[in-house]
């Protein structure tokens, strides 16, 4: 079972995405062998209020459920977050979130941000946060939105034990207290691949050694990156199956049940 | 005489055509943008071990590589610098190819490298970094000895819609393309598609820009990438690279929709292309 943590539908204000309607990307997922995705909305990121985009979403994804699991992007520094959080969770049946704090005007350790994940931890939803979108040096005229580092994320981890995070589209963990053994931080984050190194590095394979194969998950970044990448990880990873196993879908099977 | 024996008589001839002459022998794959760490001491292997596991991981038979000194280089630093690429294709001549770096802003220092350089064997092109635009007449002396010795220039570049402080003098894909009409008979490469900002803005920058080529290095792996480049450039333009950025540079090319043809030229076939202008009697 290979599960795809970090995929998205959609349209992205930049950039075409070839593979961002339900039918296109299930058809990507089928030629390279992924059996599961949690998809967002890439409309979202950019979007003020981003309730109809989550509505859109759940609506495209609505006859793919037992293959596309939809989160919602929720901008707590937005009125009415609170209302587009339960709606999502309760009837559209979004079982995670992805946040962007960077894009939508607010820090993780903002009041608004921790009533969130107070909120989303109380229906028993699971937190992604993207580190970046795009690669930084790509970014639009537009708008010159930062990625997230490690360090802004230790102190929501520790601020909010009870909730969990999967963290996506991230590098450099290694040198950051997030990969550092006894780190005195509470186990309740998971680290997505595509952006970690297996060779040279291997920053996945001292991630496994520190944090546990169990912490570790599968994700491509699809349809914003080409899957292929992830998968030429997991192939030159030297781990045991059973590990590789974990990461490339039982770990995002258990966050998700 | 056969081609084995052409290629023998050349390489005798010809040091540098030693690379030709065994890249020629099958269809290699040529990671045409490969870095080693700088050292100060030839004798130093530095990381030569990692770079060659991750290549044998990867499948990857050749690595086309430059070692970069502190930059703006001085002499000494890009002297040093080629004296270890030299040791460094001394110690795995199967694996490691060359190029001469240098800062174009030394002058005649730059030119002797290059020339120096050249004569040795495994060296095969120019690495140009960031010191000056392309496009700057204090490069141009460095383009016409390449051209002169037929060998590629492979050039750092990058397009940001914003100033990148780090990098002022930073060329791009517009510049290698006003260049290339400058110098028609150089071989020009732009370095890293998936590592130097707008990839879409590059690739159409570098459309009519017939001679230059693009490598498929860098860390960003946004799907479609290299097919865009193959349609607006065609694959006969692109080169295999990862610049470090190893399961991206293999990943993107297997997402790629590419015939069999087109990745066995772009994985390689075009690289060896180059590498054999520079055996080949004028």
């Amino acid at each position: 079972m290979i599960i795809d943590t970090n995929a998205y539908l959609g349209p992205y204000a930049f950039r075409q995405l070839r593979y961002n309607t339900a039918d296109r990307l299930l058809r990507l997922m089928d030629t390279k062998g992924i059996d599961k995705a949690w998809v967002s909305s890439a409309a979202a990121i950019t979007h003020r209020n981003v309730q109809p985009a989550n509505e859109e979403l759940a609506e495209s994804v609505r006859r793919y459920r037992d293959r596309l699991i939809p989160l919602a992007v929720i901008n707590p520094f937005y009125a009415g977050w609170q209302d587009d959080l339960t709606a999502c969770r309760e009837l559209l049946g979004m079982k995670g979130l992805r946040l962007y704090p960077n894009w939508h005007n607010y820090k993780l350790t903002d009041k608004c941000c921790l009533d969130l994940i107070d909120a989303a931890t109380a229906l028993r939803m699971l937190i992604t946060i993207p580190i970046r979108v795009e690669d930084y040096r790509q970014r639009s005229w537009l708008v010159d939105v930062k990625d997230l580092t490690p360090a802004e994320i230790v102190p929501l981890i520790k601020a909010k034990p009870q909730a969990r995070f999967v963290l996506l589209n991230g590098t450099g963990y290694t040198s950051s207290l997030l990969g550092k053994k006894n780190n005195d931080l509470p186990a309740n984050y998971w680290i997505e691949i595509s952006r970690l190194s297996t060779v040279m590095a291997n920053e996945i394979g001292k991630l496994v050694e520190v944090l546990g194969s169990d912490r570790i998950v599968f994700g491509t970044g699809m349809p914003f990156n080409a899957p292929d990448p992830s998968f030429v990880k997991i192939e030159v990873l030297q781990l045991s199956r059973k590990d590789k196993d974990r990461i490339c879908g039982e770990n995002a099977t258990t966050l998700m049940s | 005489m056969n081609r084995r024996e052409f290629l023998a008589v050349v390489a005798a001839a010809w040091p540098a055509a030693n690379a030709f002459a065994r890249s020629a022998a099958k269809n290699l794959v040529i990671d045409s943008h490969a870095h080693l760490s700088f050292r100060a001491s030839p004798a130093d292997e530095g990381n030569e071990a990692l770079v060659l596991d991750a290549a044998d991981k990867l499948g990857i038979d050749q690595l086309c590589c430059s070692i970069l000194p502190k930059r703006p280089a001085t002499v000494e630093g890009f002297q040093t610098a080629n004296r270890v690429m030299a040791a460094a294709h001394k110690r795995h001549p199967d694996r490691f190819l060359g190029y001469c770096f240098v800062n174009p802003g030394c002058g005649q220092a730059a030119v002797d490298e290059i020339r120096r350089c050249l004569d040795l064997p495994g060296f095969i092109g120019v690495k140009l970094y960031n010191e000056h635009l392309c496009t700057d007449p204090i490069v141009f002396p460095v383009i016409e000895l390449a051209t002169e010795l037929r060998v590629p220039i492979l050039h750092h570049a990058g397009h940001s819609h914003y100033p990148v402080k780090e990098q002022p003098k930073m060329s791009d894909g517009g510049r290698l393309a006003e260049l290339a009409k400058r110098y028609p008979e150089a071989k020009l490469i732009c370095a890293h598609i998936g590592g130097g900002g707008d990839w879409e803005w590059t690739i159409k920058a570098l459309r009519h820009a017939k001679t230059v080529y693009l490598d498929t290095s860098g860390s960003v792996t946004d799907e479609a990438m290299v097919d865009m480049a193959v349609k607006v450039l065609t694959a006969d333009r692109l080169l295999f690279g990862c610049d470090m950025s190893w399961t991206a540079g293999i990943g993107k090319i297997r997402a790629a929709r590419l015939s069999a043809e087109d990745r066995r030229k772009i994985l390689g076939g075009n690289m060896q292309q180059l590498l054999a202008r520079r055996a080949r009697p004028q």
